[in-house]
């Protein structure tokens, strides 16, 4: 045990924090955790552990500031006091007396180490749930307990922070790595991910090395007892251009898979809804939504797809190009065609002031009515090349085949991006309600703050909320992600276990909602490096500041360790 | 019977006048009577500064017998590699006229003799417990220069110098003495020999920086220096020209100013937190002693 200082008797002692001055050589820096031993007769020997979260130095015996003026000249005698204060994390036996000023201070190393982070608690039955989650400053892991992520004793992450520098998703792929390979996760094989891409394609490289990654980051992952190697199993999807039907990225050409929803999915799943995803069920319009979703739900029954046949439009009602087939049904091939069936429905013939079908328009207002199609006219634009009658129906399906499937929303518009996700995320968990999947399943999904916004209402928020309350029990994981977590909703938020901090702005981090951070750690916050996050987690009473090795796996294309060997070369051409 | 705690403060005793023969004469070690500056010169190291301190801390009752108890400290710093350091300050409790030691819970006052009687006799024996706490530091400090708060009364082999702030006796003739109302910041006046228990001393007057100049009288700023006049007496007196002005310290933080010199200001503060706090030791004593 290397002694580092005594604590202080000028400032107060007390259970819960104190200060120590550093003696002579000693080197005591923020973040690191210490032990002191103390002693009453009554009770005996208590071990206070804490965490520095203040350093300070200052020259004793310069009454005005301008003395050190003098000082630096040598005309006044000066001595430097080092002094730290430490918040404490916890006292072996739990006797809260204080500890005696003039008591040693020793750095925790080791077991001193473990029992100051409540190590030697993350365990069950089965063995220790040490989920590693990145390094200390002293260059030893920091874990935080699997069964506070995997829904054991609570569940879901967040991560907020500024968007660019905060690196919340490398925070989260890094998570996620951890996760499935680290073996802490018993039935890790069996867990599936669904990441959500939104901004540019940096998650289109998951399954490549990343050549940039140096040998001090191999070291990390080694520490970390992690592989430093790609994803093994990803499945990339993206939507389709909307001209045709190829994936609609640029940087990655190959193993990138079109996904589109058929008109009969769209209607046997009532995803109506999430191209209204602004809209409460409570108004009129959301009233009409839900009707709308429920006719076209019993429409679609028994339809194979991918077009939804309909029987009661007549046929002098028939805008162009729209015909009978050989039944006499009509055959809707395209969102548009739907948009011009659910018009004429619900308006009545486009010639002709007539009225809708009153079983559709369930008394709605005129103005109401029309608003609705006015709305979904709008979106067609938006949605048409994800929402189709001309091919079999191909959405994700995060539960089958690959581990990870990447889906990709950065080329979407925002009415499709939130109807892809809040699609997916509702097949997910009612999949996962009804027990069609065992494994657990996680969510990642940035800008939580669009998804399930404070002041909003709406289909996705409920979703959302549905996951962040009674996902952990169902093993769905939500790894959330917003830039500030002040405009999401208080529940969503609330309802993870696991807290992380990235870089944020000032204003941010005065909001309530970093409180659980003490003032330190939200003034370092501001300053916080790239590859570094603060991580709180319900058993250990102070904040983690942790760093995280390096991607191992690319994040952009020109990352990408290029495999040229001859074996590589004859797998891709034969 | 046993020694009973008295009084803790002192009965107000009256500003003693330094005592001392006045000068016995005038003999001038310069040809001409003029203000001198000198060019820069590069201090010595080590350069010492030597000071002490005394507190009474109580009077304490043994039948008809009093005795002083008090704290002395000593110490000095040390201008060394362009640092001003502190070294270790030596603190002591005496009692003045004890015959054998008192304890007072964590305190212990070393019996110290008394020359006289009376409440004066006892201060002046706790002046003289500092004295000889000074002289032992002093002993402990070779080589260099030693600056001493006071008039020279040390016998040291390396060079010394005495300061002294306030001026009670006169040792110029009033005709010479009008040259000190002409000295600036920075001058001295030509060194003069003056003789004092038998130690044959090089004096001079110096005229520290006082800011804002001109508003105070010239007479504010006057430090009188002295050394033995053995040796290197004139190059010390050039060098303190370049020495003292710049330890001077200013009006704005010292009521002192200029004559308390910062280091040694420093090394007060020092001294007296060494000492620990009036109403500690007085607790103790009180609690130990008895009530007065």
């Amino acid at each position: 045990m290397e002694r580092i200082g005594v604590v202080l008797g000028s400032r107060e002692a007390t259970p819960l924090s104190f200060w120590v001055g550093v003696e002579g050589e000693g080197l005591l820096r923020l973040d690191d955790l210490v032990v002191v031993e103390g002693f009453h007769p009554k009770v005996g020997k208590v071990r206070y552990f804490g965490m520095v979260d203040h350093v300070a130095k200052v020259h004793e015996g310069e009454t005005y500031d301008t003395d050190i003026f003098l000082a630096t000249r040598g005309q006044i005698p000066v001595s430097l006091a080092y002094v730290a204060h430490v918040s404490v994390t916890r006292i072996l036996p739990e006797e809260f007396f204080p500890p005696d000023p003039g008591s040693p201070v020793y750095l925790a190393e080791g077991e001193d180490l473990e029992l100051a982070l409540y190590y030697e608690a993350m365990k069950n039955q089965r063995g220790s749930t040490k989920l590693p989650a990145g390094l200390l400053k002293n260059g030893e892991v920091a874990y935080l307990n699997l069964e506070f992520l995997n829904g054991v004793k609570g569940g879901h992450v967040n991560i907020s922070g500024i968007s660019g520098v905060a690196a919340k998703t490398s925070y989260a792929t890094f998570l996620l790595k951890s996760l499935l390979e680290s073996g802490v996760l018993e039935d890790a094989h069996q867990a599936k991910v669904l990441l959500f891409n939104v901004k540019g394609e940096d998650l289109f490289f998951l399954d490549k090395p990343n050549a940039r990654l140096t040998e001090e980051a191999r070291q990390a992952y080694q520490a970390l007892g992690l592989p430093a190697t790609p994803f093994g199993s990803v499945a990339f999807l993206a939507p389709p251009k909307k001209d045709g039907y190829v994936p609609d990225v640029e940087t990655r050409l190959e193993g990138v898979r079109a996904y589109h929803y058929d008109l009969v999915q769209f209607c046997q799943r009532g995803l109506l809804p999430f191209l209204f995803a602004d809209r409460g069920f409570m108004t009129n319009l959301g009233f009409l939504v839900q009707h709308l979703t429920e006719k076209l739900r019993r429409l679609a029954e028994g339809q194979r797809g991918p077009h939804l046949l309909v029987e009661d439009w007549t046929k002098e009602d028939l805008p162009e190009g729209i015909t009978f087939d050989a039944l006499g049904k009509v055959r809707l091939k395209s969102f548009a065609e739907l948009v011009r069936y659910l018009e004429y429905k619900l308006l009545g013939p486009e010639t002709g002031e007539g009225e809708g079908d009153r079983s559709w328009t369930a008394r709605q207002a005129r103005g109401t009515l029309e608003a609705f199609i006015r709305r979904l006219r709008a979106s067609v634009e938006n949605v048409a090349h994800l929402i189709r009658g001309d091919r079999l129906g191909n959405p994700p399906d995060p539960l089958q085949g690959e581990q990870v499937h990447v889906v990709d929303l950065a080329k979407l518009s925002p009415q499709a991006q939130m109807f892809v996700v809040g699609s997916l995320l509702k097949d997910v968990f009612e999949r996962k309600e009804r027990g069609q999947y065992r494994g657990r399943v996680f969510i990642v999904l940035d800008e939580l703050n669009k998804y399930a916004p404070r002041d909003e209402e709406g289909p996705i928020k409920d979703v959302l909320l549905d996951i962040a309350e009674r996902g952990r029990s169902l093993g769905v994981i939500l790894i959330g992600a917003e830039q500030t977590a002040s405009e999401v909703e208080r529940r969503v938020v609330a309802n993870a276990a696991i807290r992380v901090v990235g870089r944020l702005d000032a204003a941010e981090a005065e909001r309530p909602e970093y409180r659980f951070l003490p003032t330190s750690f939200r003034q370092r916050a501001l300053i916080l490096p790239q590859g570094a996050v603060i991580l709180q987690q319900p058993e250990i009473p102070v904040p983690l500041l942790v760093r995280f090795p390096f991607p191992a796996w690319a994040t952009k294309r020109e990352e990408v360790l290029e495999d040229n060997s001859a074996e590589a070369l004859r797998r891709e051409l034969f | 019977m046993a020694w009973r705690l008295y009084a803790l403060e002192l009965p107000q005793a009256q500003e003693l006048l330094p005592e001392g023969p006045e000068p016995e004469g005038f003999w001038p070690l310069e040809e001409s009577w003029e203000p001198k500056g000198g060019a820069p010169l590069p201090w010595p190291e080590p350069l010492y500064f030597l000071d002490g301190k005394e507190r009474a801390e109580g009077l304490v009752a043994e039948g008809r017998r009093l005795a002083l108890l008090g704290c002395v400290a000593a110490g000095a710093v040390v201008f060394e590699g362009g640092r001003m350091r502190l070294l270790p300050p030596l603190v002591r409790r005496v009692g003045v006229g004890l015959s054998e030691a008192l304890r007072a819970g964590e305190l212990l006052y070393e019996p110290f003799p008394v020359e006289g009687e009376g409440i004066y006799a006892l201060q002046e024996g706790l002046r003289r417990a500092r004295a000889n706490l000074e002289a032992e530091v002093a002993s402990g400090l070779s080589g260099g220069l030693l600056v001493v708060d006071g008039p020279v009364r040390l016998r040291r082999e390396a060079p010394i110098l005495g300061y002294i702030k306030t001026h009670w006796a006169r040792y110029l003739p009033p005709e010479k003495e009008a040259l000190l109302h002409r000295l600036a910041p920075g001058e001295r006046s030509p060194l003069f020999r003056i003789r004092r228990k038998g130690l044959e001393l090089a004096s001079w007057y110096l005229r520290l920086p006082l800011p804002p100049e001109g508003v105070r009288p010239p007479e504010a700023g006057l430090l009188r220096l002295e050394t033995p006049l053995e040796g290197s007496y004139e190059r010390l007196a050039a060098l303190s020209v370049s020495l003292f002005p710049a330890l001077a310290s200013h009006p704005v933080k010292d009521p002192r100013a200029p004559q308390n010199l910062t280091p040694v200001g420093g090394l007060e503060r020092e001294l007296g937190r060494r000492m620990g706090r009036r109403e500690v030791v007085a607790r103790f004593l009180a609690r130990h002693l008895g009530g007065g």
